[in-house]
Protein backbone atom coordinates (compact mmCIF):
# COMPACT_ATOMS: atom_id res chain seq x y z
CA UNK A 1 0.00 0.00 0.00
CA UNK A 2 1.25 3.48 -0.71
CA UNK A 3 -0.56 6.63 0.29
CA UNK A 4 0.53 9.54 -1.81
CA UNK A 5 2.67 12.23 -0.14
CA UNK A 6 0.78 15.27 1.04
CA UNK A 7 1.08 18.29 -1.20
CA UNK A 8 1.13 21.86 0.09
CA UNK A 9 -2.57 22.15 -0.69
CA UNK A 10 -3.58 19.11 1.28
CA UNK A 11 -1.32 20.13 4.17
CA UNK A 12 -3.15 23.46 4.41
CA UNK A 13 -6.52 21.75 4.05
CA UNK A 14 -5.41 19.26 6.68
CA UNK A 15 -4.32 22.04 9.01
CA UNK A 16 -7.69 23.74 8.63
CA UNK A 17 -9.46 20.46 9.26
CA UNK A 18 -7.20 19.77 12.24
CA UNK A 19 -7.91 23.21 13.67
CA UNK A 20 -11.62 22.58 13.24
CA UNK A 21 -11.26 19.23 15.01
CA UNK A 22 -9.25 20.83 17.81
CA UNK A 23 -12.33 22.80 18.78
CA UNK A 24 -14.63 19.90 18.10
CA UNK A 25 -12.86 17.02 19.79
CA UNK A 26 -9.62 16.65 21.65
CA UNK A 27 -9.31 12.95 20.81
CA UNK A 28 -8.22 13.52 17.21
CA UNK A 29 -5.33 15.61 18.41
CA UNK A 30 -3.67 12.97 20.53
CA UNK A 31 0.02 12.81 19.72
CA UNK A 32 1.32 10.03 17.56
CA UNK A 33 2.94 7.36 19.69
CA UNK A 34 5.43 4.75 18.47
CA UNK A 35 4.04 1.36 19.47
CA UNK A 36 6.71 -0.82 17.93
CA UNK A 37 9.53 -0.65 15.41
CA UNK A 38 11.01 -3.70 13.73
CA UNK A 39 13.71 -4.28 11.20
CA UNK A 40 12.77 -7.11 8.86
CA UNK A 41 14.59 -8.70 5.95
CA UNK A 42 12.82 -6.24 3.66
CA UNK A 43 11.76 -3.15 5.55
CA UNK A 44 12.18 -0.92 8.56
CA UNK A 45 8.69 -1.09 9.99
CA UNK A 46 7.15 1.38 12.41
CA UNK A 47 3.74 1.01 14.02
CA UNK A 48 2.22 4.18 15.43
CA UNK A 49 -0.88 4.76 17.49
CA UNK A 50 -2.77 8.03 17.33
CA UNK A 51 -6.12 8.16 19.08
CA UNK A 52 -8.11 5.18 17.86
CA UNK A 53 -5.99 4.81 14.70
CA UNK A 54 -3.02 2.51 14.24
CA UNK A 55 -0.74 3.09 11.27
CA UNK A 56 2.14 1.18 9.73
CA UNK A 57 4.98 3.00 8.00
CA UNK A 58 8.19 1.79 6.35
CA UNK A 59 10.25 4.77 7.49
CA UNK A 60 10.30 7.72 9.84
CA UNK A 61 8.68 9.92 7.21
CA UNK A 62 5.05 8.98 7.49
CA UNK A 63 4.04 11.17 4.57
CA UNK A 64 5.86 9.04 2.07
CA UNK A 65 5.91 5.69 3.79
CA UNK A 66 2.44 5.10 5.25
CA UNK A 67 1.43 1.56 4.35
CA UNK A 68 -1.79 1.04 6.25
CA UNK A 69 -4.19 2.66 8.72
CA UNK A 70 -6.58 0.77 11.00
CA UNK A 71 -9.40 2.25 13.04
CA UNK A 72 -9.36 0.12 16.21
CA UNK A 73 -12.89 1.21 17.10
CA UNK A 74 -14.40 0.03 13.83
CA UNK A 75 -13.41 -3.27 12.23
CA UNK A 76 -15.24 -2.40 9.00
CA UNK A 77 -13.87 1.09 8.45
CA UNK A 78 -11.44 1.80 5.61
CA UNK A 79 -9.76 5.07 6.69
CA UNK A 80 -7.53 5.28 3.59
CA UNK A 81 -9.74 6.53 0.78
CA UNK A 82 -8.28 4.64 -2.15
CA UNK A 83 -8.65 1.30 -0.40
CA UNK A 84 -12.44 1.77 -0.64
CA UNK A 85 -12.10 2.06 -4.39
CA UNK A 86 -10.12 -1.18 -4.54
CA UNK A 87 -13.47 -2.79 -3.65
CA UNK A 88 -15.02 -1.31 -6.80
CA UNK A 89 -13.62 -4.47 -8.39
CA UNK A 90 -16.73 -6.17 -6.96
CA UNK A 91 -18.75 -4.28 -9.58
CA UNK A 92 -16.98 -5.88 -12.51
CA UNK A 93 -16.31 -9.50 -11.70
CA UNK A 94 -18.71 -11.90 -13.40
CA UNK A 95 -18.70 -14.18 -10.37
CA UNK A 96 -17.28 -13.61 -6.90
CA UNK A 97 -16.02 -17.00 -5.73
CA UNK A 98 -12.39 -16.19 -4.96
CA UNK A 99 -10.27 -13.11 -4.29
CA UNK A 100 -6.50 -12.70 -4.39
CA UNK A 101 -4.58 -9.71 -3.03
CA UNK A 102 -0.91 -9.07 -3.83
CA UNK A 103 0.61 -6.75 -1.21
CA UNK A 104 -1.08 -7.26 2.13
CA UNK A 105 0.42 -4.56 4.37
CA UNK A 106 -1.81 -4.04 7.38
CA UNK A 107 -4.36 -6.20 5.57
CA UNK A 108 -7.32 -3.91 5.99
CA UNK A 109 -8.59 -4.06 2.41
CA UNK A 110 -8.67 -7.83 2.21
CA UNK A 111 -10.05 -8.16 5.73
CA UNK A 112 -12.85 -5.72 4.85
CA UNK A 113 -13.76 -7.95 1.92
CA UNK A 114 -13.57 -10.99 4.18
CA UNK A 115 -15.85 -9.32 6.75
CA UNK A 116 -18.56 -8.54 4.19
CA UNK A 117 -18.10 -11.62 2.01
CA UNK A 118 -17.28 -14.29 4.62
CA UNK A 119 -18.30 -17.10 2.28
CA UNK A 120 -15.71 -16.07 -0.37
CA UNK A 121 -12.13 -17.35 0.07
CA UNK A 122 -9.71 -14.42 0.27
CA UNK A 123 -5.99 -15.09 -0.24
CA UNK A 124 -3.42 -12.36 0.39
CA UNK A 125 0.24 -12.55 -0.60
CA UNK A 126 2.78 -10.57 1.42
CA UNK A 127 6.54 -10.65 0.96
CA UNK A 128 7.50 -9.57 4.47
CA UNK A 129 6.77 -12.04 7.31
CA UNK A 130 7.18 -9.32 9.94
CA UNK A 131 4.49 -7.23 8.22
CA UNK A 132 2.16 -10.24 8.46
CA UNK A 133 3.04 -10.68 12.14
CA UNK A 134 2.42 -7.00 12.93
CA UNK A 135 -0.87 -7.01 11.02
CA UNK A 136 -2.10 -9.70 13.41
CA UNK A 137 -0.74 -7.89 16.46
CA UNK A 138 -1.98 -4.36 15.73
CA UNK A 139 -4.32 -4.33 12.72
CA UNK A 140 -7.06 -6.64 13.88
CA UNK A 141 -6.18 -9.40 11.41
CA UNK A 142 -7.35 -12.81 12.58
CA UNK A 143 -6.83 -16.27 11.18
CA UNK A 144 -10.31 -17.29 10.13
CA UNK A 145 -11.81 -19.76 7.68
CA UNK A 146 -11.76 -18.36 4.12
CA UNK A 147 -9.02 -15.86 5.01
CA UNK A 148 -5.45 -16.79 4.24
CA UNK A 149 -2.17 -14.85 4.14
CA UNK A 150 0.69 -16.40 2.17
CA UNK A 151 4.22 -15.26 2.86
CA UNK A 152 5.70 -14.95 -0.66
CA UNK A 153 6.84 -12.60 -3.37
CA UNK A 154 3.74 -11.81 -5.42
CA UNK A 155 5.19 -12.83 -8.75
CA UNK A 156 6.71 -16.03 -7.42
CA UNK A 157 3.36 -16.90 -5.88
CA UNK A 158 1.63 -16.50 -9.25
CA UNK A 159 4.41 -18.35 -11.10
CA UNK A 160 3.86 -21.34 -8.86
CA UNK A 161 0.08 -21.18 -8.49
CA UNK A 162 -2.38 -22.87 -10.82
CA UNK A 163 -5.43 -21.31 -9.16
CA UNK A 164 -7.66 -18.80 -10.87
CA UNK A 165 -9.39 -15.88 -9.16
CA UNK A 166 -12.40 -13.73 -9.91
CA UNK A 167 -10.75 -10.65 -8.42
CA UNK A 168 -7.04 -9.88 -8.12
CA UNK A 169 -6.07 -6.78 -6.12
CA UNK A 170 -2.54 -5.45 -6.60
CA UNK A 171 -1.10 -3.06 -4.04
CA UNK A 172 2.54 -4.05 -3.61
CA UNK A 173 4.45 -0.97 -2.63
CA UNK A 174 7.53 -0.67 -0.50
CA UNK A 175 7.20 2.88 0.74
CA UNK A 176 6.86 4.88 -2.46
CA UNK A 177 8.58 2.27 -4.59
CA UNK A 178 7.13 -0.55 -6.63
CA UNK A 179 9.32 -3.57 -7.35
CA UNK A 180 9.81 -3.47 -11.14
CA UNK A 181 8.98 -7.14 -11.59
CA UNK A 182 5.41 -6.41 -10.41
CA UNK A 183 4.84 -3.72 -13.04
CA UNK A 184 5.80 -5.31 -16.34
CA UNK A 185 3.83 -6.64 -19.26
CA UNK A 186 5.10 -10.13 -18.47
CA UNK A 187 3.81 -9.78 -14.91
CA UNK A 188 0.33 -8.67 -16.00
CA UNK A 189 0.25 -11.51 -18.50
CA UNK A 190 0.85 -13.92 -15.63
CA UNK A 191 -1.88 -12.11 -13.66
CA UNK A 192 -4.26 -12.48 -16.59
CA UNK A 193 -3.52 -16.20 -16.76
CA UNK A 194 -4.71 -16.47 -13.15
CA UNK A 195 -8.05 -14.77 -13.75
CA UNK A 196 -11.20 -16.83 -13.90
CA UNK A 197 -13.66 -16.22 -16.73
CA UNK A 198 -15.01 -12.66 -16.31
CA UNK A 199 -12.33 -11.84 -13.71
CA UNK A 200 -10.91 -8.37 -12.99
CA UNK A 201 -7.71 -6.79 -11.68
CA UNK A 202 -7.79 -3.71 -9.45
CA UNK A 203 -4.55 -1.88 -8.85
CA UNK A 204 -3.48 1.06 -6.73
CA UNK A 205 -1.33 3.40 -8.83
CA UNK A 206 0.25 6.59 -7.59
CA UNK A 207 -0.32 9.25 -10.25
CA UNK A 208 2.17 12.03 -9.48
CA UNK A 209 5.04 10.79 -11.64
CA UNK A 210 5.72 9.46 -15.13
CA UNK A 211 5.68 5.94 -13.73
CA UNK A 212 1.88 6.22 -13.72
CA UNK A 213 1.78 6.79 -17.47
CA UNK A 214 3.95 3.78 -18.17
CA UNK A 215 2.05 1.62 -15.67
CA UNK A 216 -1.30 2.49 -17.28
CA UNK A 217 0.01 1.77 -20.77
CA UNK A 218 1.46 -1.51 -19.55
CA UNK A 219 -1.78 -2.66 -17.94
CA UNK A 220 -3.67 -1.57 -21.05
CA UNK A 221 -1.29 -3.58 -23.23
CA UNK A 222 -2.55 -6.74 -21.51
CA UNK A 223 -6.13 -5.78 -20.65
CA UNK A 224 -8.28 -4.06 -23.29
CA UNK A 225 -10.72 -2.63 -20.74
CA UNK A 226 -9.48 -0.13 -18.18
CA UNK A 227 -11.53 2.06 -15.81
CA UNK A 228 -10.18 4.64 -13.37
CA UNK A 229 -11.20 5.75 -9.90
CA UNK A 230 -9.48 8.89 -8.65
CA UNK A 231 -9.31 8.58 -4.88
CA UNK A 232 -7.58 11.29 -2.89
CA UNK A 233 -3.96 11.28 -3.98
CA UNK A 234 -4.13 7.79 -5.46
CA UNK A 235 -5.74 6.26 -8.53
CA UNK A 236 -7.31 2.83 -8.62
CA UNK A 237 -7.44 1.14 -12.01
CA UNK A 238 -9.83 -1.70 -12.77
CA UNK A 239 -8.75 -3.81 -15.73
CA UNK A 240 -10.41 -6.75 -17.45
CA UNK A 241 -10.49 -8.73 -20.65
CA UNK A 242 -13.35 -9.15 -23.10
CA UNK A 243 -16.14 -6.73 -23.99
CA UNK A 244 -16.70 -3.49 -22.09
CA UNK A 245 -19.19 -3.56 -19.20
CA UNK A 246 -21.86 -0.99 -20.01
CA UNK A 247 -22.91 1.69 -17.53
CA UNK A 248 -26.33 0.02 -17.25
CA UNK A 249 -24.82 -3.35 -16.58
CA UNK A 250 -22.52 -1.94 -13.88
CA UNK A 251 -25.43 -0.06 -12.33
CA UNK A 252 -27.52 -3.23 -12.15
CA UNK A 253 -24.61 -5.19 -10.67
CA UNK A 254 -24.05 -2.42 -8.10
CA UNK A 255 -27.67 -2.59 -6.93
CA UNK A 256 -27.73 -6.37 -6.85
CA UNK A 257 -24.45 -6.76 -4.98
CA UNK A 258 -25.10 -3.85 -2.62
CA UNK A 259 -28.20 -5.61 -1.41
CA UNK A 260 -26.55 -9.02 -1.39
CA UNK A 261 -23.46 -8.05 0.63
CA UNK A 262 -24.63 -4.98 2.55
CA UNK A 263 -21.23 -3.30 2.07
CA UNK A 264 -20.15 -0.32 4.20
CA UNK A 265 -19.01 1.54 1.09
CA UNK A 266 -21.83 0.97 -1.34
CA UNK A 267 -20.82 -0.04 -4.85
CA UNK A 268 -23.39 2.36 -6.20
CA UNK A 269 -21.56 5.29 -4.55
CA UNK A 270 -18.18 4.03 -5.69
CA UNK A 271 -19.48 3.64 -9.25
CA UNK A 272 -20.34 7.34 -9.34
CA UNK A 273 -16.59 8.06 -9.37
CA UNK A 274 -15.87 5.83 -12.37
CA UNK A 275 -13.86 7.48 -15.11
CA UNK A 276 -12.91 6.35 -18.56
CA UNK A 277 -10.10 8.11 -20.34
CA UNK A 278 -8.48 7.91 -23.73
CA UNK A 279 -5.19 6.16 -23.10
CA UNK A 280 -3.84 6.86 -26.57
CA UNK A 281 -4.24 10.45 -27.68
CA UNK A 282 -5.87 11.68 -24.48
CA UNK A 283 -4.85 14.41 -22.05
CA UNK A 284 -4.12 12.26 -19.00
CA UNK A 285 -1.51 9.80 -20.23
CA UNK A 286 1.72 11.07 -21.73
CA UNK A 287 1.93 9.78 -25.30
CA UNK A 288 5.66 9.15 -25.04
CA UNK A 289 5.29 6.81 -22.09
CA UNK A 290 6.67 3.37 -22.80
CA UNK A 291 5.25 -0.04 -21.94
CA UNK A 292 7.30 -1.67 -19.19
CA UNK A 293 8.76 -5.11 -19.81
CA UNK A 294 11.05 -7.44 -17.88
CA UNK A 295 13.74 -6.24 -20.24
CA UNK A 296 12.99 -2.53 -19.98
CA UNK A 297 11.45 -1.21 -16.78
CA UNK A 298 13.29 1.85 -15.48
CA UNK A 299 10.86 2.30 -12.58
CA UNK A 300 13.29 4.27 -10.44
CA UNK A 301 14.04 6.91 -13.06
CA UNK A 302 10.38 7.18 -14.18
CA UNK A 303 9.46 7.67 -10.53
CA UNK A 304 11.85 10.62 -10.43
CA UNK A 305 10.01 12.53 -13.19
CA UNK A 306 7.08 14.46 -11.76
CA UNK A 307 4.00 14.75 -13.91
CA UNK A 308 2.28 18.05 -13.35
CA UNK A 309 -1.07 19.18 -14.69
CA UNK A 310 -2.61 15.79 -15.24
CA UNK A 311 -5.96 16.74 -16.76
CA UNK A 312 -8.58 14.24 -15.69
CA UNK A 313 -11.47 16.03 -17.39
CA UNK B 1 64.81 1.40 -16.60
CA UNK B 2 64.44 1.50 -20.35
CA UNK B 3 61.03 0.83 -21.63
CA UNK B 4 60.64 -0.14 -25.27
CA UNK B 5 57.89 1.32 -27.45
CA UNK B 6 56.22 -2.04 -27.69
CA UNK B 7 56.23 -2.34 -23.93
CA UNK B 8 54.76 1.12 -23.47
CA UNK B 9 51.99 0.35 -25.97
CA UNK B 10 51.25 -2.90 -24.16
CA UNK B 11 51.12 -1.09 -20.83
CA UNK B 12 48.59 1.43 -22.15
CA UNK B 13 46.48 -1.34 -23.71
CA UNK B 14 46.45 -3.35 -20.50
CA UNK B 15 45.39 -0.39 -18.36
CA UNK B 16 42.67 0.52 -20.86
CA UNK B 17 41.46 -3.05 -20.73
CA UNK B 18 41.62 -3.12 -16.94
CA UNK B 19 39.21 -0.17 -16.91
CA UNK B 20 36.74 -1.64 -19.44
CA UNK B 21 36.83 -5.15 -17.95
CA UNK B 22 36.30 -3.67 -14.46
CA UNK B 23 33.35 -1.67 -15.76
CA UNK B 24 31.68 -4.65 -17.46
CA UNK B 25 32.26 -6.81 -14.39
CA UNK B 26 30.32 -4.64 -11.96
CA UNK B 27 27.89 -3.47 -14.62
CA UNK B 28 26.92 -7.08 -15.23
CA UNK B 29 26.43 -7.64 -11.51
CA UNK B 30 23.89 -4.78 -11.46
CA UNK B 31 22.29 -6.21 -14.58
CA UNK B 32 22.13 -9.61 -12.89
CA UNK B 33 19.48 -8.19 -10.55
CA UNK B 34 17.23 -7.48 -13.53
CA UNK B 35 17.53 -11.06 -14.72
CA UNK B 36 16.91 -12.56 -11.28
CA UNK B 37 14.18 -10.36 -9.75
CA UNK B 38 11.33 -11.60 -12.00
CA UNK B 39 11.97 -15.15 -10.81
CA UNK B 40 13.31 -14.85 -7.28
CA UNK B 41 11.99 -11.52 -6.03
CA UNK B 42 13.86 -8.32 -5.28
CA UNK B 43 14.80 -8.91 -1.67
CA UNK B 44 18.08 -8.78 0.19
CA UNK B 45 18.48 -12.53 -0.38
CA UNK B 46 18.77 -11.99 -4.12
CA UNK B 47 21.34 -9.26 -3.61
CA UNK B 48 23.33 -11.37 -1.16
CA UNK B 49 23.43 -14.20 -3.72
CA UNK B 50 24.51 -11.86 -6.51
CA UNK B 51 27.25 -10.25 -4.46
CA UNK B 52 28.62 -13.50 -3.06
CA UNK B 53 28.60 -15.06 -6.53
CA UNK B 54 30.56 -12.13 -7.93
CA UNK B 55 33.10 -12.34 -5.11
CA UNK B 56 33.35 -16.10 -5.55
CA UNK B 57 33.97 -15.58 -9.28
CA UNK B 58 36.67 -13.02 -8.51
CA UNK B 59 38.37 -15.38 -6.07
CA UNK B 60 38.40 -18.12 -8.71
CA UNK B 61 39.69 -15.65 -11.31
CA UNK B 62 42.46 -14.37 -9.03
CA UNK B 63 43.68 -17.87 -8.14
CA UNK B 64 43.49 -19.10 -11.71
CA UNK B 65 45.00 -15.96 -13.24
CA UNK B 66 47.87 -15.98 -10.77
CA UNK B 67 48.60 -19.64 -11.39
CA UNK B 68 48.46 -19.35 -15.18
CA UNK B 69 50.50 -16.19 -15.69
CA UNK B 70 53.56 -17.67 -14.00
CA UNK B 71 53.55 -20.49 -16.52
CA UNK B 72 52.51 -18.68 -19.73
CA UNK B 73 53.78 -15.13 -19.80
CA UNK B 74 51.52 -13.78 -22.55
CA UNK B 75 48.67 -11.33 -22.93
CA UNK B 76 46.96 -13.96 -25.10
CA UNK B 77 45.87 -15.63 -21.89
CA UNK B 78 43.69 -12.73 -20.84
CA UNK B 79 42.65 -12.05 -24.42
CA UNK B 80 41.30 -15.60 -24.61
CA UNK B 81 39.59 -15.34 -21.20
CA UNK B 82 37.90 -12.07 -22.19
CA UNK B 83 36.81 -13.48 -25.55
CA UNK B 84 35.20 -16.53 -23.94
CA UNK B 85 33.44 -14.24 -21.42
CA UNK B 86 32.18 -12.14 -24.36
CA UNK B 87 30.76 -15.25 -26.06
CA UNK B 88 29.09 -16.29 -22.80
CA UNK B 89 27.44 -12.85 -22.45
CA UNK B 90 26.25 -13.10 -26.06
CA UNK B 91 24.29 -16.22 -25.10
CA UNK B 92 22.80 -14.80 -21.88
CA UNK B 93 19.84 -12.79 -23.27
CA UNK B 94 18.39 -15.79 -25.11
CA UNK B 95 19.27 -18.42 -22.52
CA UNK B 96 18.47 -16.57 -19.27
CA UNK B 97 14.69 -16.99 -19.20
CA UNK B 98 14.50 -20.75 -19.86
CA UNK B 99 17.37 -21.38 -17.42
CA UNK B 100 15.82 -19.25 -14.63
CA UNK B 101 12.44 -20.89 -15.16
CA UNK B 102 14.03 -24.37 -14.92
CA UNK B 103 15.84 -23.47 -11.70
CA UNK B 104 12.62 -22.04 -10.22
CA UNK B 105 10.73 -25.22 -11.15
CA UNK B 106 13.39 -27.56 -9.82
CA UNK B 107 14.59 -25.73 -6.69
CA UNK B 108 11.91 -23.19 -5.77
CA UNK B 109 12.95 -19.69 -4.72
CA UNK B 110 15.04 -20.31 -1.61
CA UNK B 111 18.75 -19.55 -1.11
CA UNK B 112 19.83 -22.67 -3.03
CA UNK B 113 17.83 -21.65 -6.09
CA UNK B 114 18.96 -18.02 -6.03
CA UNK B 115 22.60 -19.00 -5.61
CA UNK B 116 22.31 -21.47 -8.48
CA UNK B 117 20.67 -18.88 -10.68
CA UNK B 118 23.31 -16.27 -9.81
CA UNK B 119 26.03 -18.81 -10.52
CA UNK B 120 24.50 -19.79 -13.86
CA UNK B 121 24.34 -16.14 -14.85
CA UNK B 122 27.59 -14.75 -13.44
CA UNK B 123 30.10 -17.35 -12.34
CA UNK B 124 31.63 -18.33 -15.68
CA UNK B 125 32.04 -14.92 -17.31
CA UNK B 126 33.11 -13.12 -14.14
CA UNK B 127 35.64 -15.82 -13.18
CA UNK B 128 37.15 -15.39 -16.63
CA UNK B 129 37.22 -11.61 -16.24
CA UNK B 130 38.63 -12.03 -12.74
CA UNK B 131 41.82 -13.55 -14.18
CA UNK B 132 42.59 -10.20 -15.76
CA UNK B 133 44.14 -8.33 -12.85
CA UNK B 134 46.70 -10.90 -11.64
CA UNK B 135 47.71 -11.68 -15.23
CA UNK B 136 48.05 -7.97 -15.98
CA UNK B 137 50.21 -7.49 -12.89
CA UNK B 138 52.37 -10.45 -13.96
CA UNK B 139 52.79 -9.07 -17.50
CA UNK B 140 53.61 -5.54 -16.44
CA UNK B 141 56.01 -6.35 -13.62
CA UNK B 142 59.62 -6.53 -14.69
CA UNK B 143 61.34 -6.45 -11.33
CA UNK B 144 60.51 -7.31 -7.77
CA UNK B 145 60.96 -3.70 -6.68
CA UNK B 146 58.17 -2.39 -8.91
CA UNK B 147 55.70 -5.22 -8.23
CA UNK B 148 53.87 -3.33 -5.48
CA UNK B 149 53.52 -0.22 -7.61
CA UNK B 150 52.24 -2.17 -10.63
CA UNK B 151 49.73 -4.17 -8.57
CA UNK B 152 48.43 -0.94 -6.98
CA UNK B 153 48.00 0.70 -10.38
CA UNK B 154 46.24 -2.27 -11.99
CA UNK B 155 43.79 -2.75 -9.11
CA UNK B 156 43.21 1.02 -8.81
CA UNK B 157 42.37 1.44 -12.50
CA UNK B 158 40.22 -1.71 -12.50
CA UNK B 159 38.31 -0.53 -9.42
CA UNK B 160 37.64 2.86 -11.01
CA UNK B 161 36.26 0.83 -13.94
CA UNK B 162 34.03 -1.03 -11.42
CA UNK B 163 32.65 2.26 -10.12
CA UNK B 164 31.98 3.68 -13.57
CA UNK B 165 30.37 0.40 -14.68
CA UNK B 166 28.08 0.29 -11.66
CA UNK B 167 26.89 3.88 -11.99
CA UNK B 168 26.68 3.97 -15.79
CA UNK B 169 24.67 0.74 -15.89
CA UNK B 170 22.29 1.74 -13.11
CA UNK B 171 21.63 5.37 -13.92
CA UNK B 172 22.11 5.58 -17.68
CA UNK B 173 21.87 2.20 -19.43
CA UNK B 174 19.05 0.44 -17.54
CA UNK B 175 16.73 3.48 -17.89
CA UNK B 176 17.45 3.88 -21.62
CA UNK B 177 18.12 0.67 -23.54
CA UNK B 178 17.00 -2.38 -21.54
CA UNK B 179 18.80 -5.33 -19.99
CA UNK B 180 19.21 -7.51 -23.07
CA UNK B 181 20.69 -4.72 -25.18
CA UNK B 182 23.07 -3.82 -22.35
CA UNK B 183 24.24 -7.44 -22.20
CA UNK B 184 24.99 -7.42 -25.94
CA UNK B 185 26.77 -4.07 -25.52
CA UNK B 186 28.99 -5.57 -22.82
CA UNK B 187 29.72 -8.60 -24.98
CA UNK B 188 30.81 -6.33 -27.84
CA UNK B 189 32.96 -4.20 -25.51
CA UNK B 190 34.69 -7.35 -24.23
CA UNK B 191 35.17 -8.73 -27.74
CA UNK B 192 36.87 -5.46 -28.74
CA UNK B 193 39.12 -5.66 -25.66
CA UNK B 194 40.06 -9.23 -26.55
CA UNK B 195 40.74 -8.32 -30.18
CA UNK B 196 43.07 -5.50 -29.13
CA UNK B 197 44.99 -7.82 -26.83
CA UNK B 198 45.41 -10.28 -29.70
CA UNK B 199 47.09 -7.57 -31.81
CA UNK B 200 50.81 -8.10 -32.53
CA UNK B 201 51.75 -5.52 -29.91
CA UNK B 202 50.04 -7.64 -27.34
CA UNK B 203 52.32 -10.59 -28.06
CA UNK B 204 54.90 -11.60 -25.57
CA UNK B 205 57.30 -8.68 -25.66
CA UNK B 206 59.59 -8.99 -22.70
Amino acid sequence: MFVRPLTAGTVIAGAVAAAALLFGSAAAQEPRKLLESRESLYNNIYVYGQGPDVSMTFGYNRNIYTESIFNTLDDRDLPVEYTRYMTASLLYAKNINSILEIGFGGGRTSFYLHRFLPQVPVTSVELDPVVVELSHKYFGIKDEPNFQVVNRDGRIFLNESKDRYDIILIDAYRGPFVPFHLLTKEFYTIVKDHLADGGVVAQNVEPSTMLFDSAVKTIHAVFPQLDFYVAGGNVVTVAYDGPERSADELDRTARARDSAYNLRYSLHDLLAQRRQIAIDGGTVINQDAKILTDDFAPVESLKAIEAHNRKWQ
Amino acid sequence: MAVTTANRALTILIFGNAFVVGGVLMGFEMLGSRYLFPYFGGGIGTWASLISTVLCALAIGYFAGGAVVDRYHSSRIIATAILVAAIYLMLVPAAADPVMAKILDAFGDGPTAILLASAALLLVPLSLLGTFSPVAVGLLTRSAEESGGVAGLVYGVSTIGNIVGTLLTTFLLIPTIGSRSITYLYAIALAVCAAILFLPVGKKSS
